[in-house]
């Protein structure tokens, strides 16, 4: 207990380091920030603008849409803030320039470090809009009174963040071995981003199964946003897979984590 | 230093040798894309993915109508595979290239070439433009085409109007990420500003969604910013959504305003060399 105690206060501290050199040249900041606010608003704003023509997406409604979009989008940003350092663009640099020795040679634990090694803290406002917009379907949707609301809705943003947390780590472990091979992670994390940002019923049934069954990332927020609507579950699954399915990430995180300690074996710097 | 062709001997300057420069550039430009072949072939994967979900999403728009402000569901997968196939070419996810040079104090070699500083990277981001278009758009467009179906113009005039239309979203979409980029010779933070920048133009160009579809009050915004024939006017004549007397007037707005957007990057690039400094070394 106060070994983790003292793993907080130093994760705390190097966070600090952090926030005080990124509010060092404060326009910028707020500039960036702005910006990468943007990004996401435009994106959305553009699905919320045409959406009255056409009445709806796939028998779903903009409140129904707004749950789904507003969910994978905080969850997303959420774990893309606390596990920037992981992310390959990140860590791949550190492998390639050889300063990921410099990470062994300190005396803290090595993935504590990484993960206070990027925290993006111009993604906070992207946060307030993903909250707004998932704020927006909570309220405005026709949600069936079901006394697990709450707990489900917190586990499902859990589980996503474990999900891509998991995939940001296991990009970031391929960067030990390949500089290339990186890119391919982006169709799992930033596609499978937008792909949950959706009803899943709109894909084939391919597609939906691949990230069903094969990927877990429909269990994390589109069979319990299923459930809370309550609408029937795909493929004939019995309603306590929604209950279960935020369960899906931390199972992918753990093994991302087996995999990072593998990787870490493996390196072997760059000899500068 | 550059493989400048030999000053032509005598005071007159041919026509010939006044293009060669730019050529040469330009043919440069276009080789440099294809040095990591691996990248693009993973680029073009992540490409096609997310085409495979834009697809999904605008056909369960459409659900049983057979056409929403003049597109089909089959224009809309056309729109789809072009927008995808346009994002390396036109750069429509960000161009910081000319910011870069500006902060390093590189644009001061630049500036030493015996050629207009607009001109060569004009001429230069012509050739990254063609051999993006060689390297991943047409493989786009073929997926597109073997895995749904694309719908092509339907005769010459078209055609040649779509040619015409695609030379003149390069030329509009460069001057405007030319302009963009311009804010470096002002603010360090220049980078920030660009995200803010290209953010907008992924929405007004109708790169997220064709700008038929948007409210007619959104509509009427957009049609007072060149955004539109960034890549947007392209597709409708594509498709066909714009054609006879339409077309022409279509064509016409994306020629003005790439010479208003010439025009303001002449000024603008006037006024900051002015103001540009950069220490020796």
């Amino acid at each position: 207990m106060a070994d983790f105690r003292h793993h907080l206060t130093l994760y705390l501290r190097l966070l600090g380091a952090q926030i005080r050199s990124q509010g060092a040249h404060r326009t910028s900041f707020i500039l960036d920030a702005l910006g990468s606010l943007l990004i996401t608003a435009a994106e959305f704003a553009a699905l919320a603008l045409v959406l009255p023509r056409f009445g709806g997406l796939g028998g779903w409604t903009l409140s129904e849409i707004c749950l789904l979009y507003g969910l994978a989008e905080l969850a997303f940003v959420l774990m893309d803030i606390l596990f920037g350092g992981f992310d390959a663009p990140n860590l791949s640099a550190h492998v390639r320039t050889g300063s990921f020795s410099t990470f062994l040679l300190r005396p803290a634990p090595l993935t504590l470090q990484v993960f206070a090694s990027d925290f993006a803290l111009r993604r906070l406002p992207r946060v307030l809009l993903a909250a707004a917009i998932a704020g927006y379907g909570l309220t405005h949707a026709p949600l069936a009174a079901v006394p697990e609301t709450a707990a489900l809705l917190t586990a499902a943003v859990l589980g996503m963040i474990c999900f891509f947390g998991g995939l940001f780590v296991i990009g970031g472990t391929l960067t030990f071995w390949t500089v290339d091979s990186v890119e391919a992670m982006n169709v799992l994390t930033y596609g499978g981003r937008t792909l949950i940002s959706y009803p899943m019923d709109i894909y084939s049934a391919w597609l939906r199964r691949t990230f069903t069954y094969l990927i877990p990332a429909a269990f994390l927020s589109y069979l319990p946003a299923l459930h809370l609507l309550g609408r029937p579950l795909p493929d004939g699954l019995p309603s306590w897979a929604a209950l279960i399915g935020p369960l899906a990430g931390p199972l992918v995180l753990a093994g991302a984590f087996a995999f990072w300690r593998v990787g870490v074996r493996h390196y072997q710097g760059t000899g500068t | 230093m550059t493989t400048t062709p030999a000053p032509p001997t005598g005071g007159h300057v041919s026509r010939r040798s006044r293009l060669a420069l730019p050529w040469a550039v330009a043919r440069l430009g276009f080789q440099r894309q294809f040095a990591y072949p691996q990248a693009a072939l993973w680029g073009l994967i992540t490409n096609s993915f997310f085409g495979l979900l834009r697809v999904a999403v605008l056909l369960a728009l459409f659900g049983t109508r057979p056409q929403v402000a003049g597109y089909t569901p089959q224009d809309a997968i056309t729109y789809t595979g072009l927008t995808q196939a346009f994002i390396m070419a036109f750069s429509l996810f960000g161009w910081f290239d000319f910011m870069r040079v500006i902060h390093r104090g590189e644009v001061a070699s630049d500036l030493l070439r015996p050629a207009s500083l607009l001109g060569f990277w004009a001429a230069q981001d012509a050739g990254r433009a063609v051999g993006q278009l060689v390297l991943r758009g047409l493989p786009m467009l073929l997926i597109f085409q073997v895995i749904w179906g694309l719908n092509w113009p339907p005769g010459p005039l078209a055609w040649a109007q779509v040619v015409l239309s695609v030379l003149l979203a390069w030329a509009c979409g460069f001057l405007f990420r030319f302009l963009v980029n311009c804010a470096a010779f002002w603010s360090p933070d220049a980078v920030g500003f660009g995200r803010f920048a290209w953010a907008v133009l992924g929405l007004g160009c109708g790169f997220l969604m064709p700008l038929a579809f948007f409210p007619e009050w959104f509509r009427a915004l957009l049609a007072w910013t060149p955004f539109p024939g960034m890549l947007n006017t392209t597709v409708e004549l594509w498709v066909g959504v714009t054609s006879g007397a339409a077309a022409w007037a279509a064509l016409g707005t994306q020629l003005g305003w790439t010479l208003a957007l010439l025009l303001l990057c002449r000024v603008t690039l006037r006024a900051g060399l002015r103001r540009l400094e950069v220490a020796g070394g």
